[in-house]
């Protein structure tokens, strides 16, 4: 049937809209680059989703743990390969996402007899100033959005992953209002707390175009905090060693959460 | 297995694989050459091992003491005189290398990345068991050389073991592979008879047991040792005297690895040596 264009389209359309549904109630991740690292911060239950993936390269990752598992080792064989090879320096998060992940995913996705990948992932390469943060997210059909300044939008300090796209906009949205650069440790996990708040509640609506209220992103911040656990891991700036990256325990970041 | 063109397999399960097997298949690792070689053309009175250096390690009351001296030699030249033998494996790992610095650095690095990979992958530390065993294979695979003549590495390794039963681990190797743990002191390369010497008589009949020394008194002993060892092995620097270069000397403990500050050492030599 694929020799037919329309067809493939067709068939194409129906793969993404299956993959859609199947990541849609993937639980939100919120990146933020702040003064001293970047903060990957999660709430969950059940899988780890944030990963070490070479000295500078962290990621978080929603779909099926078997494909997620699968990048995963991909990602981490192709750094550590040319870490060894050359240098830690020549590890290059662009590289590996531009010219690695993202054909081998597209191909996936459109090779329509063979299996998708289920999965989207945020990576983050933390840089000696703020100002050199990479982040750049990666769909299943090897789509990348990236923090970078376009002629269309200005440079953001943080990157966000969710389920859905309307989750992912109103993170956005009110991360660009709440989170600066320069904040301290305590307001970045305050604000990605909120964050992930924020896209949590827009996986159960459908049609939302604003963000909740304030009260109603208090109450529910509250009630998964209770049920669920944090997860959550740090690239430190600080170039006095090799490998930056540091998953925190969850009663570490407890104490800093204001009410 | 089929490699696909985009730089890695899609049906790739890292599982089984470590990291050195990954670095062969992707062309980055000479072959493990496990059996030795066709010996032809080489003669067997021509194979003498050449781990011209001194290092040394010990347990002390602080963690484990590793040192060596700054010397690289090819035959009867010096070549450098600022070399580093000790080299941090990872957060609570030493190896200090004996033999061919080319193949003694590679080694070093592929461990160093192996353990990192292993770690990165599995998501969890390797054991201590592990790690010395990584090390043991890296050897296996280096014996066509060894046989050759070229390429022979001793090493020893010594790291802090923190799981059930926390307490500072110490190993040295054949040039084939064999691992042995010591129990109180370890010493490779071409001066290590003089400095095993110094050290099994400190151990048994000094002033205290080398387990029971504290920081200064153990840096003092592992000067002595070196100076010991240069005094009669051209191969080995020992200290420096016109030159002010140092042994460099590193402590594996519970809270990791220090490097001391060679004004450190410098002011032991000053008091306790010199």
């Amino acid at each position: 049937m694929i020799e037919e264009p329309y067809r493939w389209v067709e068939a194409i359309a129906n793969r993404r809209e299956y993959i859609e549904g199947q990541l849609a109630p993937g639980s939100p991740i919120a990146t933020l680059g702040y003064r001293k690292g970047i903060l990957f911060f999660t709430l969950g239950q059940t899988r780890q989703k944030l990963f070490e993936i070479y000295d500078r390269i962290a990621m978080g990752a929603i779909g099926h743990p078997g494909d997620i598992e699968r990048l995963r080792m991909a990602a981490i064989e192709l750094a550590s390969t040319e870490g060894f090879s050359r240098s830690a320096a020549d590890v290059s998060l662009r590289r590996l996402v531009h010219y690695s992940l993202s054909p081998v995913m597209k191909s996936a996705f459109e090779q329509i007899y063979g299996p998708p990948y289920l999965a989207r992932m945020l990576f983050a390469e933390v840089g000696a100033r703020p100002e050199d943060d990479l982040f750049l997210r990666v769909e299943y059909d090897g789509e990348i959005a990236s923090n970078g300044a376009t002629y269309a939008r200005a440079r953001q300090d943080f990157a966000v992953l969710s389920g859905t796209r309307q989750s992912v906009e109103l993170m956005e949205t009110f991360l660009k209002n709440k989170h600066t650069p320069d904040s301290s440790f305590e307001a970045a996990v305050n604000a990605a707390l909120d964050a992930w708040s924020i896209g949590h509640m827009l996986l159960q609506t459908t049609d939302a175009k604003q963000l909740p209220d304030p009260a109603a992103i208090a109450q529910h911040r509250q009630e998964q905090l209770a049920t669920a656990a944090i997860e959550a891991a740090v690239l430190e700036r600080d170039g006095s060693t090799a490998i930056r990256y540091r998953s925190l325990a969850d009663n570490e970041l407890r104490s800093l959460i204001s009410d | 297995m089929d490699r696909s063109q985009f730089g890695f397999d899609q049906n790739f399960s890292g599982a089984a694989d470590d990291f050195p097997s990954l670095l062969r298949r992707k062309g980055l690792l000479g072959p493990a050459v496990t059996g030795p070689m066709p010996q032809n053309q080489i003669q067997q009175q021509m194979w003498q091992p050449t781990e011209a250096t001194t290092i040394l390690a010990f347990k002390f009351s602080g963690g484990v003491l590793v040192a060596g001296d700054r010397r690289a030699t090819a035959g009867n030249t010096v070549v450098y005189d600022r070399a580093d033998k000790v080299l941090e494996i990872d957060k609570h790992s030493i190896m200090a290398i004996a033999g061919v610095p080319a193949t003694a650095w590679e080694m070093a690095r592929v461990l160093e990345h192996s353990l990192q990979y292993f770690r990165r992958t599995q998501l969890q530390e390797m054991s201590v068991d592990g790690k010395v065993r990584a090390l043991s294979k890296l050897l296996r695979d280096n014996f066509g050389f060894v046989m050759q003549g070229v390429g022979v590495v001793v090493p020893i390794f010594a790291t802090y073991n923190g799981n059930s039963k926390p307490e500072v681990r110490l190993y040295f190797y054949d040039a084939m592979g064999a691992q042995f743990e010591a129990t109180d002191y370890a010493a490779t390369g071409s001066g290590s008879p003089a400095v095993r010497g110094i050290l099994y008589y400190e151990n048994n009949w000094g002033r205290k047991p080398l387990h029971e020394l504290n920081e200064e008194e153990a840096v003092s002993i592992a000067l002595r040792a070196l100076d010991t060892a240069a005094e009669s092995d051209t191969a080995t620097a020992g200290v420096d005297r016109s030159g002010k270069i140092y042994p460099v000397i590193k402590i594996v403990s519970r809270e990791g690895i220090t490097t001391l500050p060679e004004n450190k050492i410098a002011a032991v030599f000053k008091e306790m040596v010199a």
